[in-house]
């Protein structure tokens, strides 16, 4: 039994490209269970924009799940954003998941934004001035729900969605310099604290396709400038036994928007 | 970006530094994919875009806050084409 995902990132829809991705998103169902969705779904995060969004990813034959992204927060319009497309059908994941039922299988999927602070050995430190420490401690809080979120749910295979990287292999193709801005590894090591089956993730236009967590998770950015194609497919043969997967906690905790 | 006025003959290094700013800041680009590459005759832009309108309007605002600095452009139109092939996970 295989579980068919298809995946893509970094949209950044506007009018200007409207229409683009329809005539590939209807051949969805031929090929995939659900579409992931990577963030930054619009270049500002205005309410315009989502709706824009909602046209070409609502109404689809697949569910489609969503984290946000940078761009998604631009103009500090998240609640109006996420209203917008959950009107649409669209599922937005922010340190939560979903249990969707899957013709081979459950498939749980827990999901946040993340944030930066770069990779093991070369990260920021929870050190120093406030401005510092509430950098980092915004990643370690969004790896923490990332974990939580995974760790609850009862599945038979499990996939993380983050906007920003859980490792440095995906970011392949970028200045080294601006690492710390593109993820963290403590997104890596809460998708390691759960039986994941594959993490994608969005964010590095310039990054590299594949990669593999410390734990040895599959990674894959799906960032549209990466791919280069509406969406990309993954067929996911790797069963969980269910007793690997925790038992405790419900398929869809409560969204933590403030 | 600063309203400072950045003289005649700026250093190139600080005028990457605007460009790239203004790539991401100006809210008609907002682009975080496009690199700077000062090049011996002209700064280059690379990067991929999500229509030819965005690329043309990278080019007229860099241009325009920047009048005097040669840019040449070679940034991409992403395609939105259906996949061609599946990647197996076993
Ligand atoms: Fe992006
Ligand atoms: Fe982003």
């Amino acid at each position: 039994m295989v579980i068919r995902l298809a995946a893509v990132g970094d949209v950044h829809l506007d009018e200007d490209v409207v229409g683009r991705f329809r005539p590939a998103l209807e051949e969805l169902p031929e090929c995939a269970d659900v579409l992931l969705l990577a963030g930054d779904l619009t270049r500002h995060g205005t309410e315009a924009e989502a709706r824009c969004v909602a046209e070409e990813f609502g109404g689809l034959a697949v569910p489609v799940v969503t984290v946000l992204g940078n761009h998604d927060h631009q103009c500090d319009q998240v609640p109006q954003v996420v209203k917008v497309l959950e009107d649409a059908g669209i599922t937005v994941l922010e340190g939560n998941g979903v249990v969707l039922d899957c013709a081979g299988g459950r498939l749980g999927i827990a999901g946040v934004k993340g944030f930066g602070g770069g990779f093991a050995g070369r990260c920021a430190s929870d050190f120093g001035e406030p401005e510092m420490k509430a950098f980092v401690r915004t990643t370690t809080d969004s790896a923490d729900r990332l974990g939580a979120a995974l760790r609850s749910l009862d599945c038979d295979m499990l996939v993380a969605l983050t906007h920003y990287s859980p490792v440095p292999d995906t970011l392949v193709g970028e200045p080294l310099e601006i690492y710390p801005f593109l993820g963290s590894y403590q997104l890596g090591q809460a998708i390691d604290s759960a039986p994941t089956a594959l993490a994608v993730h969005g964010h590095a236009h310039a990054g590299t396709e594949r990669g593999t967590t410390p734990g040895g998770v599959r990674v894959r950015n799906v960032a549209h400038p990466v791919i280069k194609q509406a969406y990309s497919v993954f067929h996911v043969g790797d069963q969980l036994d269910t007793d690997q997967v925790s038992p405790i906690g419900q398929s869809g905790s409560q969204r933590s928007w403030s | 970006m600063t309203d400072r006025d950045i003289g005649a003959d700026p250093p190139d290094e600080y005028v990457e530094a605007e460009i790239q700013r203004l790539l991401v800041e100006d809210p008609a680009v907002a682009e975080q994919g496009i690199t700077v590459v000062r090049r011996e005759r002209a700064l280059v832009l690379y990067g991929e875009v999500e229509s030819p309108h965005r690329r043309e309007e990278i080019l007229r605002r860099v241009s325009e806050r920047f009048p005097d600095v040669p840019i040449t452009s070679d940034i991409g139109v992403i395609g939105a084409q259906a996949p061609t092939e599946i990647e197996q996970l076993p």
